[in-house]
């Protein structure tokens, strides 16, 4: 089972700059689908690259869906030489993107991304916008799939904003999310 | 999400305006009353949701596999 709470505090706490796209970006949105593993856009400057490639390899991440005796080395230099991973680790699998198709590299995710508390920490997270433009570029059968609702949840946040203000989850549960043990990473 | 924002996302998803992306995902299919709940919980929320959903159907799948009793 994917640990997205515990993937995010690795990342988080290393200081990792990451941008969560992806199915758990739609979800954290208010999306219904379900999805299992966790996203993320990655900045390829080489020091976030060493921290990356620092805070994941603990947790012995491999390639996913090849032979288990291919030789596999993550590193700071294997991620530098590749591009866009998928992974499985020990806290889940985690596909690592350093670009995103229909939106570029992450600078440009990261514009339109939006901070979002997760688990405690401030996360960027890829916008209702930004998923709808990626989902558009890559236009695969799964991501058309999804589509539909994201833009309707686009639809909602702007006419229930338009009505009423901007939608607010309950406060106090934000706080609480602040105040939870762990200190908080940045990952921004 | 206070109860007018409540009142008024249920309104708009009883009843989209025509030609609206809201009409479109209901016609798509989407469970629109699925997000009603969603959007009430914080995004943290959220995903400890959908972690639950993925253990749930990892438990389906195991089970699957084992062998039915006789």
């Amino acid at each position: 089972m994917n640990d997205f709470e515990r993937t995010l505090k690795i990342l988080c706490d290393a200081g990792v700059r990451f941008v969560v796209i992806g199915g758990v970006a739609a979800s954290a949105h208010g999306s219904a689908h379900l999805t299992y593993d966790l996203d993320i856009c990655y900045d390829r400057a080489r020091d976030n690259i060493e921290r990356l490639a620092k805070a994941l390899g603990p947790y012995h991440p491999r390639l996913r869906g090849v032979p288990d005796d291919l030789p596999f080395c993550f590193d700071a230099t294997t991620i530098a030489r590749g591009m866009n991973f998928t992974l499985t680790t020990d806290v889940g699998d985690i596909d690592m993107f350093g670009e995103v198709v229909g939106i570029g590299g992450y600078k440009d995710v990261k514009a339109l991304s939006i901070t979002e508390v997760l688990f405690g920490d401030d996360c960027a997270v890829l916008s209702l916008e930004g998923l709808i433009r990626s989902k558009r570029a890559a236009a695969r059968p799964k991501d058309l799939l999804i589509l539909p609702e994201i833009e309707a949840l686009r639809a909602i946040e702007t006419q229930v904003k338009r009505q009423s203000g901007p939608i607010e989850v309950r406060n106090e549960d934000r706080v609480k999310d602040k105040q939870s043990e762990h200190e908080p990473g940045n990952n921004l | 999400m206070d109860k007018t924002q409540r009142d008024e996302l249920i309104r708009l998803i009883a009843s989209p305006a025509a030609g609206s992306k809201i009409a479109a995902a209901k016609d798509f299919g989407i469970d629109l009353t699925l997000l009603v709940r969603r959007l009430e919980l914080t995004p943290t929320e959220r995903l400890q949701e959908l972690a639950a959903a993925q253990a749930f159907v990892q438990k389906l799948r195991a089970a699957k596999k084992t062998p039915a009793h006789e």
